[in-house]
């Protein structure tokens, strides 16, 4: 049950960071916030055979999204004009990525996130668009749902990003912790308004509920994450007044909707052993079964949060493959 | 409990760190200094031989914070960080901190403690990016986007087409087919004709076109369209970029918080300034000192600029007003003007620096001229670093355009700038209802003209960008003093209370950058000589 030492390292700083930042008050050190956070500018040139920039999708709301392509060996270094270049094959998957952080911490550019979605280019061999949403405590519920609904229907209407085979864009939603309980919200706004996502990829999605669960009070503060600083993320991304019951926190608990008869796209949940919340993301996995739509659970027994940020164990290894055949079954 | 396995940690510091496209370059820093490379992947520098130590202090930090924890966020609103990617030092400056009572001394807790709390007190009720300022858009700009988006589809295109004959026409003044260029000039003028210029890629497009014609019709040694413009011109478009976007006053408001932090504890002090033009950032510093807990102590300001034409000693006039606010707030204040048209005429000896004295020296947006290309001579760059550099100054204060437009290959110089004053240019546009606009558009102007149209000693604009300075200055004897969260925290509200949404400050090993919209465009650093054992003060020149 030992983790690397760097990552050790990585998470238990990102530990004393946040709890450097959550007020008591429910407030949060915004500015100290961005000075710790390590990060990346977008980079046209190719490393490793991927590229990025940033798009501004929304000016109203400043709706950054960093886009990562794949070089092609015709073109080694495009240019200026060329990023928008339309795709060429006959399928391009385009995962649009909501990255971690609680609702509250992280952007698009932060460094672990931009290595990430590096990879998830050449995995998936897919562009990727990270979406740099609105955060808590500042920005509530449901302003992380609106910034993910419009950067989907902004890549839905984006002639370049259309597979040649049929000219439509090829859609996964793909998120870590917040970002995937964001990608279960867009991808039911998607449903309802016929905008096709043909597969959600949830790694260690951000679920809860009122009740305490066996899960929480076993591995409470024993692996990196506290109930405490739990709740704290709930209340500051929950609209004032609500609990955790909301449809938001707990999407098949008693205000949540049934998924029965709808057509939802197929899931794949990564639940980690030794997270806390696990049987709140088990039991959205059940939700979904219940409901009958297809899904896809990888229980990592010995894993922890963030396992996936740092390629040095085997549980890394073994969803980066699920992930790239997830995608690539519909190609 | 440790969780860790320090045995596989081995694994991580030789793989991941990424390599590049090109074949030819060296290691990658992190494979130099046996830094762990998944680790630098991530943000952080800490050297493996490190980690379990790192480790360990953040287990004690861990335990520590258990005793205590509504401190914790106390902790973090009192206490100045330092370059948060060294997370070793971050952690030892997080234990000490929080070991020692607040009322200790302690280095971590540097800084203008009266000054800060009277800056502090203004803003602690402010809030950040509260719902209600991201909403706030003028119906000027509602119709704005209105506008913006019916003629999307058509403007889209053209503007797209007007960047692709931009690249052709800048590739074909590099090859030298100017027959070509020509009458893509022409072309791109007649597109321009159904391309919205008043904002957007037309607008910055218009100026690209002019540079480029300018380069293709009168030459390049033809000089710069500053080579007409009289001292006082330049200086009222340098004011109005001043008040029309952040860029300068995050410039002086950055460096003089590092300045008066170095100058804390000295009882005179010496600033040289490599580029007064109106003074605008002293009055600042000047204040900032009289509520200096103890007194402020004597201050000397030096400041450089080129002589007037017409007889008037503008230097003069500017110290005149500035010693005026000085005695009216009772600061003993000094102030000498050094003419010079180029900054590597300025010799040392001219500043009469005193031994006793604490010397700043200051450069906003200077350094990059003195890159000169003149093979025969040694770059004045050298010149310059290596005076300053014996001069031993309590800190040296950088601010630069981060850009790269200093490149060999015309072409790549030509995409760089389109790519940075295109996004300067929206920056602009975003800080609405600011008269100061117009003026502050030819100064961003003037600067492309001469990236884009000059050549040789014409050529002033050689920005690099930080990674390049950093190299500089540490091959010139200097060592970085980082900047600290509390300029970074102070830097983020002035934006978020006097600037457009849009605008963010970064952290970046030290240096604070300012940009727009994710893209640095402005950095601010700090440095201090490198005293070597052996050597001993001697006076160059």
């Amino acid at each position: 049950m030992v983790v690397p030492l760097n990552t050790w390292v990585l998470i238990s700083n990102f530990k004393l960071a946040y709890n450097l930042l959550r007020r008591p008050d429910g407030t949060f050190n915004r500015h100290l916030a961005e000075f710790l956070d390590r990060k990346v500018p977008a980079n046209a040139i190719p490393v490793d055979g991927v590229f990025s920039f940033d798009v501004l999708i929304d000016r109203g709301t400043s709706l950054l999204s960093r886009i990562y392509r794949p070089a092609t060996a015709e073109e080694p270094l495009p240019n200026v004009a060329e990023l928008e270049k339309p795709v060429t094959d006959e399928v391009v998957p385009v995962v649009i990525f909501f990255h971690g952080g609680s609702f509250a911490h992280s952007s698009a550019n932060s460094a672990i996130y931009d290595t990430l979605c590096r990879r998830l280019v050449g995995l998936c061999k897919a562009v990727v668009v990270s979406v740099n949403y609105r955060r808590a405590p500042e920005n509530r519920y449901p302003c992380a749902y609106d910034d993910g609904w419009t950067a989907l229907k902004w890549v839905n209407s984006r002639p370049w990003l259309q597979s040649k085979k049929d000219s439509k864009v090829h859609i996964y939603l793909a998120g870590d912790s917040s970002g995937g309980n964001i990608v279960h919200h867009v991808a039911l706004r998607a449903m309802e308004s016929g905008i096709d996502v043909l597969g959600n990829i949830l790694l260690n999605p951000m679920f809860g509920g009122q009740e305490r669960t066996e899960s929480e009070e076993r591995l409470d503060g024993k692996y990196f994450v506290t109930l405490r600083d739990r709740d704290w993320y709930w209340r500051a991304y929950l609209p004032e007044g609500e609990n955790r019951d909301h449809h938001a926190c707990n999407p098949f608990g008693p205000n949540g909707r049934s998924l029965e008869g709808i057509r939802f796209p197929k899931s794949l949940v990564v639940v980690a052993g030794l997270d806390l919340i696990q049987d709140w993301q088990l039991a959205y996995v059940e939700g979904l079964k219940k409901a009958g739509q297809e899904v896809k659970l990888l229980y990592m027994e010995q894993a922890t949060i963030g396992f996936y940020l740092l390629p040095n164990n085997n549980h890394f290894h073994t969803i980066m493959d699920e992930i790239s055949k997830f995608v690539a079954s519909d190609c | 409990m440790p969780l860790y396995d320090s045995a596989s940690s081995s694994a991580g510091s030789s793989s991941g760190s990424s390599s590049s496209s090109s074949s030819s370059k060296p290691p990658p820093p992190s494979q130099q200094q046996n830094i762990d490379g998944l680790l630098a992947g991530a943000g952080y520098k800490v050297r493996s031989s490190e980690l379990q130590q790192v480790a360990q202090r953040l287990e004690r930090l861990e335990t520590a914070m258990g005793s205590s924890p509504a401190d914790f966020s106390q902790l973090a609103s009192d206490a100045i960080l330092y370059n948060p990617s060294d997370l070793a030092f971050l952690v030892d400056s997080l234990l000490s901190e929080f070991a020692q009572p607040p009322t200790c001394s302690s280095e971590f807790i540097a800084g203008p403690v009266n000054n800060q709390k009277a800056v502090n007190n203004a803003w602690a009720t402010a809030e950040l990016h509260t719902p209600q300022a991201q909403q706030n858009i003028t119906s000027e700009q509602q119709s704005l986007n209105h506008q913006l988006t019916v003629v999307t589809a058509v403007e889209e295109d053209s503007g797209i087409r007007l960047v692709h004959m931009l690249m052709t026409c800048a590739e074909c003044v590099q090859r030298g087919d100017f027959p070509l260029a020509t009458s893509l000039i022409d072309d791109m003028q007649g597109l321009l004709a159904r391309v919205n210029t008043v904002c957007g890629i037309g607008k910055v497009a218009g100026h690209f076109i002019d540079a480029l014609s300018r380069r293709i019709y009168r030459g390049i040694g033809g000089g710069s369209v500053d080579g007409g413009a009289s001292t006082f011109e330049n200086e009222i478009l340098y004011h109005h970029f001043y008040e029309a976007c952040p860029y300068l006053k995050f410039a002086h408001f950055t460096t003089n918080q590092a300045i008066l932090e170095a100058f804390d504890g000295h009882d005179c002090v010496h600033v040289v300034d490599f580029n007064l033009m109106h003074g605008l950032q002293w009055p600042a510093l000047i204040q900032a000192l009289a509520l200096r807990p103890g007194g402020p102590p004597l201050l000397r300001l030096t400041g450089i600029g080129p002589p007037s034409p017409d007889g008037r000693d503008s230097l003069r006039e500017i110290g005149i007003r500035l010693a005026e606010l000085a005695r009216s707030v009772n600061v003993r204040f000094a102030f000498r003007g050094v003419a010079a048209s180029r900054l590597e005429d300025v010799k040392p000896w001219m500043l009469q620096v005193n031994p006793k004295e604490a010397v700043a020296v200051n450069s906003i947006m200077q350094l990059h001229r003195l890159l000169g290309s003149d093979p025969t001579r040694k770059p004045p760059i050298e010149t310059v670093l290596s005076w300053i550099q014996h001069l031993n100054p309590k800190i040296l204060t950088v601010v630069e355009q981060e850009a790269n437009h200093n490149q060999p290959e015309f072409l790549d110089r030509f995409t760089e700038a389109l790519y940075y004053y295109s996004t300067m240019f929206d920056s602009l546009e975003a800080c609405t209802g600011q008269p100061e606009k117009a003026l502050a558009e030819i100064y961003i102007q003037r600067e492309i003209v001469n990236v884009v149209s000059c050549e040789g000693s014409a050529r002033a604009e050689r920005h690099e960008p930080l990674a390049k300075w950093r190299r500089r200055l540490s091959g010139a004897g200097f060592r970085p003093l980082p900047l600290g969260s509390n300029a970074f925290k102070q830097a983020s509200m002035l934006l978020t209370l006097f600037s457009a949404e849009g605008y963010s400050v970064e952290e970046d090993e030290g240096c604070l950058t300012l940009g727009w919209h994710s893209r640095p465009l402005i950095a601010a650093s700090a440095w201090q000589a490198v005293r070597e054992a052996r050597s001993r003060v001697t006076w160059a020149g």
